[in-house]
């Protein structure tokens, strides 16, 4: 079976990027957060985007990019039938350091942070948002290698999953490294390459 | 598509009650938990109970756990396997080292075992919060099944910390006393620390001792809350009945289930729920967690290994803790240590972001 990358959207400074073509631009000099910028660009209508750390609002974005732009097929995949294969070099630090600053700092520890200090989260927040059930993994792994994704995906697609979103999220002071795309089996010829991916990264 | 039988087996277990996954299980066997009231151990320096090491027994306890459940199952197995490139290595694991580097808390862990094994293939770690050692065998079951790899060592670790202690004080889920799952007076979770490692492969004879068969299951997601169970366990029956369809499994052939079990209220109840809703009611249950408390990453590996173990001796362990039921799903909570005549178990776990996980372990 011949596994192909079918989609991908990116986020970067000032920019967001669905199959190598700008979408939206934001400031990044104004203050204000890309990530409110972008939600008020796609205006997903979602408010408990607001409430959700970093790492969620970065993978939940640049899905929400991917559906509207992308790949209109994401969004007719039933219940089980898509799996999620995500991964990041910094895990949930982000989060961590904030969590950590509550209670060190702040006089006490922050539930509202804390229960975003696991990586993983933001794939419950995929699937809350999209009704999604299936399979959903997270790996750490020091940098991005498109070998881990499409090794799972083919695996899941031999199974009963018809399309793996992948995802590899890192949102910190120095690194942003936001880039979601689709692996589904070949059928129409598209196929962007790990080179046209790294590139956005 | 190509499938292969994966055969499991040299688990090991490190925990407060023993080193390897047979001083683990004979504890357990005679009713030892490691659960003490540590002094101070809360954010407010209150009293907590906990499943702890002793304080210096480790200096860099997550590296030095992880090592020492690795050394344990290489020498259940013929550890030339670990010179070939058809070997993979994964580690499940939600905190790593974060005393070391709370931005890269597994960074040289991995750098160390790497070197140390002269590993072939760069070891990766899996964090799916509580069901990654579940989610970790599963993942390698897949690798193994459809000849990505041959074999696979799956090596579970999370250790203490000022960080997790306080986050489960904060969303008031830790136990002022022992832990109770599935209890009518359950009050939360008791914390743990420890490491587990097992050895899944395609051939047989690597084994020393005979091993166990793994058919891979599944995960699924609530859809529902990032920190509450689903109310009617939709995430956990799917990932259950998933594995079951996977491998054309009836539940009457189950003889044992080692389900989560936390002792909070909800999960235990959502657990209830899922398993009546996949007419498991019957079966024989237990949850660990009152033995070593809740060890998040590690745990689905320590209770892979225990699962093993029963399996093995043919021997159910009672659900310390437990007293009287308090679920509304009706489940059969195994209250009475005793000897069983059974050849398959199912292994599930839940988590955060509400993930679920399921495999089965059959005796061969």
């Amino acid at each position: 079976m011949n596994a192909v990358i079918t989609s991908f959207a990116a986020i970067r400074p000032g920019s967001c990027f669905v199959n190598g073509t700008e979408v939206c631009s934001f400031d990044t000099e104004t203050g204000v957060s890309w990530f409110r910028q972008i939600y008020k660009f796609l205006q997903p209508d979602y408010p408990k985007f607001y409430k959700m750390d970093q790492l969620s609002q970065a993978a939940f974005l640049s899905v929400e990019l991917l559906k509207q732009y992308g790949n209109r097929s994401i969004e007719v995949q039933q219940e089980d039938a898509l799996a999620m294969v995500f991964a990041n070099s910094e895990s949930s630090s982000v989060t961590d350091l904030l969590f950590q600053d509550s209670y060190q700092h702040q006089g006490s520890p922050s539930p509202s942070l804390f229960v975003y200090t696991l990586p993983n989260i933001m794939l419950g927040e995929l699937s809350i948002r999209n009704k999604w059930y299936g399979e959903n993994m997270f790996a750490v792994f020091p940098k991005f290698a498109l070998d881990f994704y499409s090794k799972n995906a083919v695996l899941l697609l031999n199974e009963t999953i018809s399309m793996v979103l992948c995802g590899w999220i890192n949102v910190s002071p120095e690194k942003q490294e936001i880039l979601v795309f689709t692996i589904e089996k070949e059928t129409s010829g598209i196929n962007w390459t790990e080179e046209q991916l790294k590139t956005w990264l | 598509m190509k499938t292969r039988v994966v055969y499991i087996g040299a688990e090991s277990s490190v925990t407060p009650i023993g080193k390897s996954a047979d001083d683990n299980f004979s504890a357990m066997a005679k009713g030892i938990s490691a659960v003490r009231i540590r002094t101070e151990a809360g954010f407010h320096k209150q009293d907590l109970p906990l499943s702890a090491f002793e304080k210096k027994a480790y200096r860099l306890p997550f590296e030095e756990l992880v090592m020492e459940a690795f050394d344990a199952s290489l020498k259940g197995i013929d550890a030339h396997i670990l010179e070939s490139e058809r070997t993979i290595v994964l580690i499940s694991s939600t905190k790593g080292e974060l005393a070391v580097s709370i931005t890269h808390p597994f960074r040289s862990t991995l750098r160390h075992l790497t070197g140390k094994y002269l590993l072939k293939n760069e070891p990766v770690v899996i964090s799916n919060a509580c069901i990654s050692g579940v989610a970790a065998c599963n993942i390698a079951a897949r690798y193994l099944t459809q000849g990505y790899f041959d074999h696979a060592v799956v090596i579970g670790c999370d250790v203490l910390s000022d960080f997790v202690i306080y986050g489960f004080q904060s969303l008031f889920a830790i136990s002022q006393d022992v832990c109770k799952p599935f209890d009518k007076n359950r009050s939360g979770v008791v914390l743990g620390e420890g490491s587990a490692a097992v050895v899944l492969s395609v051939e047989r004879n690597i084994f020393k001792e005979h091993p166990l068969e793994l058919l891979g299951g599944a995960i699924s997601n609530d859809a529902n809350h990032i920190s509450g169970p689903s109310r009617t366990g939709e995430g956990l029956f799917r990932s259950v009945r998933k594995t079951l369809d996977k491998h054309a499994v009836n539940p009457a052939e189950i003889g044992f289930i080692s389900a989560h079990g936390t002792a909070t209220l909800y999960n235990d109840e959502m657990e209830s729920i899922a398993f009546s809703r996949l007419d498991m009611s019957d079966i024989p249950l237990n949850s660990f967690k009152g033995y070593i408390g809740h060890t998040l990453g590690a745990a689905g590996v320590l209770e892979i290994a225990y699962t093993m173990q029963s399996l093995r001796k043919q021997l159910l362990i009672r659900t310390h803790g437990f007293q009287e039921t308090g679920t509304s799903g009706k489940i059969s909570v195994i209250s009475e240590t005793a000897p069983a005549s059974f050849s398959l178990s199912l292994k599930t776990a839940s988590g955060f972001g509400g993930c679920n996980a399921a495999l089965l372990i059959r005796k061969i």
